[in-house]
């Protein structure tokens, strides 16, 4: 895993994103400034793990790295704060990805840097069922 | 401050392909020559290279200095311009904003990619660092995910069909017919579309733009700098401006408002004093289905929901209301990335001063160009008018 991802490890293994000290709006992928008040206080935080699917697609031409998990479910999951978080849905029936779908946040293994390389884990979600 | 005047006197292009026998270096030249031999007078004072991916592409960076030397326009200050696939369009904007202020009088502008020499996956990969390395690329999706993520978003909330979606494909294969120039010069049927492979679904691949090579490229100068060049063949920027939203689509409030297009289209119409009615044509940026749709309603052309539907009811056929992508848009003539915006404002050009042949939009007074980085994170929009 790069070192690009190990660094923000925490956001990965544990969403963790932010929250605005002043207005507390909540914020995934993290922001350096308040989209709601415009602070520039911001702390980090972690999110529910629950939300539902906002949109989805079913990606058949994946860049490099994911070629073996193709075709797999990308989702917008709006979470209970209002954050919305792009990832795989994983372990869930094909027809049970629908708009609306309550999901879960689980952790999984993300891809693999080559033969030798580093295995970066990561958030996905699963279906409710 | 007192404004001076821009315009573009002359353009040239390669055909969009897949140019084996070309490097990155081959086609900006060749684009470039064909541009600067309209204008055998003119020696331009900066050069301005649209650019995405030349690194990825090609190994090669440094695209400013690599092709002003390669002309001969060593001494020249010569930049690359990366605004994803607006790089283009942000190139030709630097260039007419010095123009226009007097800070120098012509430049040229050449927008190139190289992209076959790539593996398809690896133009995904090279495409995708338009989003978000850490909350985009990581989690495996690609710029066509994205799209797809929001063409569904799309269609559900604004009951679009499959067919509606594919009226704006069929009408750039339609308009590429004639177009020397266009990547695919074959008219399709909306059955073609549904019937295509899955990309990101509902995205099939005649939802999207092509992957292919080209150059294009133009000259502005003001009034000083086209002493020299003819004024039936100038077409003269009437406004232009670029925009940009919340960086990526999925931290916007409302993931159907492209609000970069909608704001750089509204300030850049405003320059030119022009009201929306008056556009005669717009080249449009459709690198997927479903962007060209919206696109059209942030323009406030099509009603919200309503621009696949518009599409298919005909409103912007060459023989429309208001021809869009008059040589085949993103889809058709191609989608070399950061060439894309100066093929249009080329095209425009074209328009203008009489020069589209099969493509030609009787009695055309004004144009405008839309090119677009990212799901609208930036957009870039030009107007233009005959000089004459």
């Amino acid at each position: 895993m790069a070192i690009q991802y190990w660094r923000i490890r925490d956001r990965y293994y544990r969403l963790v994103g932010s929250k605005c000290a002043k207005c507390k709006a909540e914020f995934f992928p993290p922001v350096y400034r308040c989209r709601k008040c415009g602070s520039d206080d911001i702390k980090d935080a972690e999110m529910p793990k629950t939300g539902k699917i906002l949109t989805y697609t079913v990606l058949h031409e994946p860049m490099p790295g994911f070629e073996a998990q193709a075709p797999f479910p990308l989702a917008l999951v709006k979470l209970e704060n209002g954050a919305t978080v792009l990832t795989q849905i994983v372990d869930s029936p094909e027809e049970s990805v629908v708009t609306g779908a309550k999901v879960r946040a689980t952790l999984r293994r993300v891809r693999v840097d080559g033969d030798s390389g580093q295995i970066a884990y990561g958030y996905k979600f699963v279906v409710e069922s | 401050m007192a404004r001076r005047s821009a315009y573009v006197v002359s353009a040239g292009f390669t055909k969009v392909a897949e140019h084996w026998e070309s490097s990155i270096l081959d086609l900006s030249v060749e684009a470039a020559r064909k541009a600067l031999q309209g204008v055998p007078k003119l020696a331009p004072q900066q050069v301005f290279v649209g650019n995405m991916f030349s690194s990825a592409g090609a190994s090669q960076e440094h695209m400013g200095a690599l092709v002003a030397s390669a002309l001969g326009l060593e001494g020249v200050p010569a930049f690359k311009v990366e605004s994803a696939c607006s790089s283009g369009a942000s190139a030709f904007n630097l260039a007419y904003s010095l123009v226009n202020s007097g800070a120098i009088d012509s430049a040229l502008v050449v927008g190139v990619e190289k992209m076959r020499d790539l593996e398809p996956e690896a133009v995904s990969q090279a495409l995708a660092m338009a989003e978000s390395a850490e909350y985009t690329q990581f989690v495996g999706a690609t710029f066509a995910a994205l799209n797809g993520l929001l063409a569904r978003h799309y269609m559900e909330r604004m009951d679009v069909s499959r067919d509606e979606l594919s009226a704006l494909p069929v009408l750039d294969h339609a308009n590429a017919v004639a177009a020397g120039h266009a990547q695919f010069r074959k008219a399709i049927t909306p059955e073609i579309v549904a019937r295509s492979g899955m990309v990101a679904d509902p995205l099939r691949l005649f939802d999207c733009a092509p992957v292919g090579d080209g150059a294009a490229a133009v000259v502005v100068a003001n009034d000083s700098g086209a002493s020299s060049a003819k004024r039936a063949k100038m077409a003269k920027v009437l406004g232009g401006k670029v925009s940009t939203a919340r960086f990526s689509v999925y931290e916007r409030d409302d993931m159907l408002d492209f609000t970069a297009t909608r704001t750089a289209f509204k300030e850049a119409l405003k320059q030119s004093g022009l009201s929306p009615q008056k556009v005669d044509f717009v080249e449009l940026h459709d690198a997927f289905s479903v962007v060209g749709a919206l696109s059209l309603e942030a323009m406030g052309y099509s009603k919200k929901g309503m621009g696949s539907k518009d599409a298919k009811a005909g409103k912007y056929g060459l023989k429309s209301e208001l021809p869009v992508n008059t040589f085949g848009g993103l889809k058709a003539r191609g989608h070399p990335v950061g060439a894309t915006g100066v093929y249009q404002i080329a095209e425009a050009y074209l328009q203008l001063t009489d020069q589209a042949g099969g493509n030609q939009v009787e009695g055309a007074e004004y144009g405008v160009t839309q090119n677009v980085g990212g799901v609208d994170t930036t957009s870039v929009v030009h107007v233009f008018g005959r000089a004459g």
